[in-house]
């Protein structure tokens, strides 16, 4: 089994390995058990990494990602969060209807209305606009329903009793519902920013200028020049997938548990 | 309803708003370079997109793709999670193991896989240890579909084997015992528990992996460009450059909706197909008591 995960993970092996080497080592060991080592430490070691670092924009745009991703992060949990909690605790006209809408959307695959998306944001004359990358992605009928369902397992008292302290009911979303609610709060954090570091076709519509560009269009930008080295490509590669393995050794827990409640849901 | 608001008001502009264009789109011939042009055509886009060489192309690919993907990832997952769950210790190490590409971007992992396919790349130099001949995998028509798909399934089957280590682990031990004491063999408790235990669970696997397939672009966007020769064009990669690359939203409309339309289809007949089979097999149970 060991040997299983192995075999199953060269591919990644292989690009870890060989991002510290020149390509001419590359090559070199491509036809022996040493493609899958890393060169010895030396003064070349990091070369890869540092010429990636600083001759092209690639940390830029890793941070631009960074900051996208907090920002619909605290955006999507208020806006998706309030409408679950509107969904499952607040009696407003059709609700019933309204979450029958929510559970629809969710089976309308985004690529049907993304020309439509780059449309909107291209007459509203915002593409190339960080405002124009975020707005269509906030709002998401999965994460509305996944707030809805935790939402409404929460006691009916502690409202009550809040009331009668004068908390109205935004702060009491604030300041009791969101914390006692941390563990779906993490987990739509954390796929969202998996969502967002990961995205690739709404960023390549949205961003043709290269100051804001995301890794994943800032990593096409790159692998395309063609002075970029294999070695270059593989240590960008890498430096992009560092992140999400660090999120994911972290919040393993919160994307396991995501990822079963998509199954037992439907299942 | 306050609280509903915000949330309501980007569903309208986001998708209500696209949704309804993308409808009354696809009767028109609306060009967004110059929208006065614009006609009502009725069908025509749709009788014109059947005729259309590139998308039926992309449409009989992303089908074979579907086929290729649909059994290998699905298998791959069920195999994976009944091996883990064998497992009496570091299970966790194999779950994040065969876990890590899928929170790898499909943009990388197309990035490191076309490195891994190049015709002096790793793979081939593998292959030439086993002496087997080198093959052009994503440089050729024949091949690069096939590379893709294995490259999808390499990528994506973690996720499902989490789903169903989560409904393996859901299964009620009693049932096991019980088996035990009737001496069992291990291939009867998986025939007779696992498997029917499993089954809504499989047909969920079944239906993410079959959707995500027909989703298809980002791989042979970065890798082939969809070639060679449309080999890796997919509906949505047709959808995609005929709408923001040409500006034809009305043709790129009446793709879009042709390609939900087929999405939902597939969603409903796997439901009615998989519906009948638990019918029957309920059938078969009550005959043999």
């Amino acid at each position: 089994m060991i040997a299983a995960s192995l075999l199953f993970l060269f591919p990644v092996i292989w690009m870890l390995a060989n991002s510290f080497k020149g390509d001419a080592a590359i090559t070199a060991d491509m036809n022996s058990l040493r493609a899958f080592i890393p060169p010895a430490l030396g003064g070349s070691f990091l070369n890869n990494y540092v010429s990636v670092i600083t001759s092209t924009g690639f940390v830029r745009y890793m941070l631009n990602t960074l900051l996208y991703a907090f920002t619909l992060i605290i955006l999507g949990v208020i806006v998706n969060g309030l409408a679950g909690y509107a969904l499952a605790k607040i009696n407003f006209p059709f609700r019933e209807r309204w979450l029958l809408i929510i559970m629809l959307l969710m089976i309308v695959p985004m690529e049907t209305i993304i020309t439509i998306h780059f449309l909107i944001i291209a007459k509203a004359g915002l593409l190339n606009t960080v405002i124009g990358y975020v707005l269509p992605m906030i709002v998401n009928p999965f994460n509305i329903f996944l707030f809805r369902q935790v939402f409404l397992g929460l006691p009916d008292d502690i409202y009550e009793a809040a009331q009668l302290d004068h908390c109205g009911p935004v702060k009491y979303f604030f300041t009791m519902v969101l914390p006692m609610s941390k563990s779906v709060v993490a987990t739509v954090s954390v796929f969202t920013f998996l969502g967002v570091w990961n995205d690739y076709l709404w960023p390549s519509l949205v961003f043709t200028s290269s100051n804001l560009l995301t890794a994943q269009i800032g990593l096409n930008a790159i692998t395309s020049n063609e002075n970029t080295t294999m070695g270059q490509t593989l240590a960008a590669i890498t430096m992009i997938t560092i992140p999400v393995i660090l999120i994911y050794s972290f919040f393993s827990k919160q994307i396991v548990e995501g990822v079963i409640s998509t199954g037992s849901k439907e299942g | 309803m306050a609280f509903f608001g915000p949330a309501l008001v980007l569903l309208t502009i986001f998708l209500f708003l696209p949704m309804i264009l993308t409808l009354v789109f696809s009767f028109t011939d609306f060009f967004a370079l110059d929208p006065s042009l614009t006609h009502f055509v009725g069908l025509e886009n749709y009788f014109r997109i059947f005729r259309d060489e590139d998308f039926s192309k992309a449409f009989f690919n992303t089908v074979r793709f579907v086929i290729i993907i649909v059994p290998l990832q699905g298998l791959g997952a069920l195999g994976l999670a009944l091996l883990i769950n064998k497992m009496t210790h570091c299970k966790k190490y194999f779950k994040v193991a065969f876990f890590i590409p899928v929170v790898m971007s499909l943009a990388v992992v197309s990035t490191l896989w076309m490195q891994i396919y190049s015709p002096e790349g790793i793979l081939n130099a593998i292959l030439g240890f086993f002496g087997m001949t080198a093959q052009p995998f994503i440089k050729s028509a024949k091949q690069a579909l096939p590379s893709i798909a294995i490259m999808s399934a390499w990528q994506g089957v973690g996720y499902q084997m989490i789903i169903f280590l989560g409904g393996i682990q859901a299964i009620n031990p009693a049932l096991y015992e019980a088996a035990e004491m009737d001496h069992a063999t291990p291939w009867q408790k998986f025939k007779d528990i696992t498997l029917p235990e499993l089954k809504p669970l499989c047909v969920f696997v079944l239906i993410t992996i079959t959707i995500g397939a027909f989703r298809m672009i980002v791989q042979p966007m970065v890798m082939t460009g969809g070639g060679p020769s449309h080999s890796t064009y997919t509906m949505v990669y047709d959808i995609y450059e005929t709408g923001t690359v040409n500006w034809e939203i009305g043709l790129a409309s009446t793709m879009a909706i042709v390609f939900a339309f087929f999405v939902m289809i597939l969603t409903v007949i796997q439901t009615i197909v998989t519906r009948d089979k638990e019918g029957k097999h309920a059938n078969k149970k009550t005959k043999k008591n």
